[in-house]
């Protein structure tokens, strides 16, 4: 189909820009109807807009034309992560040592896993490095990713695949494994997960949904902060 | 007909609260970041940025509703943001064809084990300390007595 030879630079650019947002705020609309997971937005809009990129064969130049001011929200975007952490400081005095315990075997985890994946198989590198800060939320992840090495692109799409991983395998494990806390539940959610976690976990119950989207925000602030020390051991 | 124009008004000034916080937040964002690059921090400018905002808060020299909209806001829709990077992986489209399974078989173990490590480390973690929080509870009733 070839749509950048038939429309000029700016307006496919524009159109791209209508696309991603109608593509996201028409999923998020669809799945406040029909709480399917297939719905999620977290599932559906990155694979519409992704199908129409690649069947309609646009230029990534053209792209990102206008979108390229959406990531760009990411920094205040993790500012505002302030004002939870804020508003929820009563339930962070109530478990601090359970919640900073979780954080850091959920981080030391995470990137554990990494340093197996990295030595035992024979991934490329620039995957492989920008599989290690996959767990923790897209903000957080992209500003660490450069300390190991990791492409910000590869690493966005990494950390969204492990956010819908975590979705879909949480449930069956909880059971299996017989965790029964909300604080268990929310925690590993928020840590391994994060924002899909957090949402997920929202399901579950309040009380889960709240210590999850916390640990999210702390695991990727330790992240962030332990990613030139971690960068060592790779 | 005074009703909607009220409502009207009011949805108005909503959007307008949440447009200026949104802005406000950018704004505070972006200076962090240009002090933090400037300084050649190690730590990013969003990071020091949070930190920054949640001492202001608890000094209560911002109050929350200053910004209670916008960072709603900006958490709320965070996925959008980064669609536009994740578009851009197409141009890795050969490495993730090539190792692709192997891909999702090393992310589906490594979740799992994050998952259950976590979860059960937290579990046993919980009920040490909420039997320590009894006990310290029921420590203070005694020296109440």
């Amino acid at each position: 189909m070839g749509l950048g030879r038939i429309m000029s630079g700016s307006s496919l650019g524009l159109m791209c820009l209508l696309l991603t947002l109608a593509g996201y705020y028409i999923s998020k609309q669809l799945y406040l109807r029909q709480q399917r997971i297939w719905f999620a937005p977290i599932i559906m809009a990155p694979t519409l807009i992704l199908l129409t990129v690649v069947i309609f064969k646009i230029p990534l130049e053209d792209y990102f034309q206008f979108t390229h001011w959406l990531p760009a929200l990411l920094a205040p975007a993790t500012i505002a992560f302030a004002v939870p952490i804020y508003r929820e400081r009563t339930l962070i005095k109530r478990y601090p040592l359970t919640i900073s315990v979780g954080v850091l075997v959920g981080l030391c985890l995470g990137v554990g896993s990494s340093w197996m994946i990295l030595h035992f198989t024979h991934m490329p590198a620039e995957l492989s490095k920008s599989l290690i800060v996959r767990s923790v939320s897209t903000p957080f992840a992209i500003e660490a990713t450069r300390a190991f090495g990791g492409i910000p692109e590869l690493t966005a799409m990494l950390v969204l695949l492990t956010g819908i991983m975590g979705m879909l395998i949480c449930e069956p494990l909880f059971k299996a494994a017989r965790i029964q806390s909300s604080l268990a539940k929310g925690i590993s959610l928020g840590a391994s997960a994060h924002g899909a976690g957090a949402a997920k976990a929202n399901q579950i119950g309040r009380e889960e949904g709240v210590i999850a989207s916390l640990t999210m925000i702390f695991t990727g602030i330790a992240m962030v902060i332990t990613a030139p020390v971690f960068a060592l051991l790779f | 007909m005074i009703f909607p124009l009220n409502a009207h008004r009011n949805l108005l000034k909503c959007k307008t609260t949440l447009f200026v916080q949104v802005v406000g937040l950018c704004l505070f964002a972006w200076i962090c970041q240009w002090v933090a690059q400037s300084v050649h921090s190690i730590i990013p400018g969003s990071v020091i940025g949070l930190g920054l905002l949640l001492l202001l808060l608890s000094c209560r020299w911002v109050p929350e509703k200053v910004v209670n909209k916008g960072s709603a806001w900006l958490i709320g829709d965070l996925l959008l943001f980064f669609i536009p990077p994740v578009v851009a992986m197409t141009k890795y489209q050969l490495i993730l064809e090539s190792y692709g399974v192997e891909l999702i078989v090393c992310m589906l173990l490594a979740s799992t084990s994050v998952l259950l490590g976590t979860a059960f480390v937290v579990d046993k973690l919980f009920k040490f300390e909420r039997q320590q929080r009894l006990n310290h509870i029921a420590s203070q009733r005694i020296q109440i007595r």
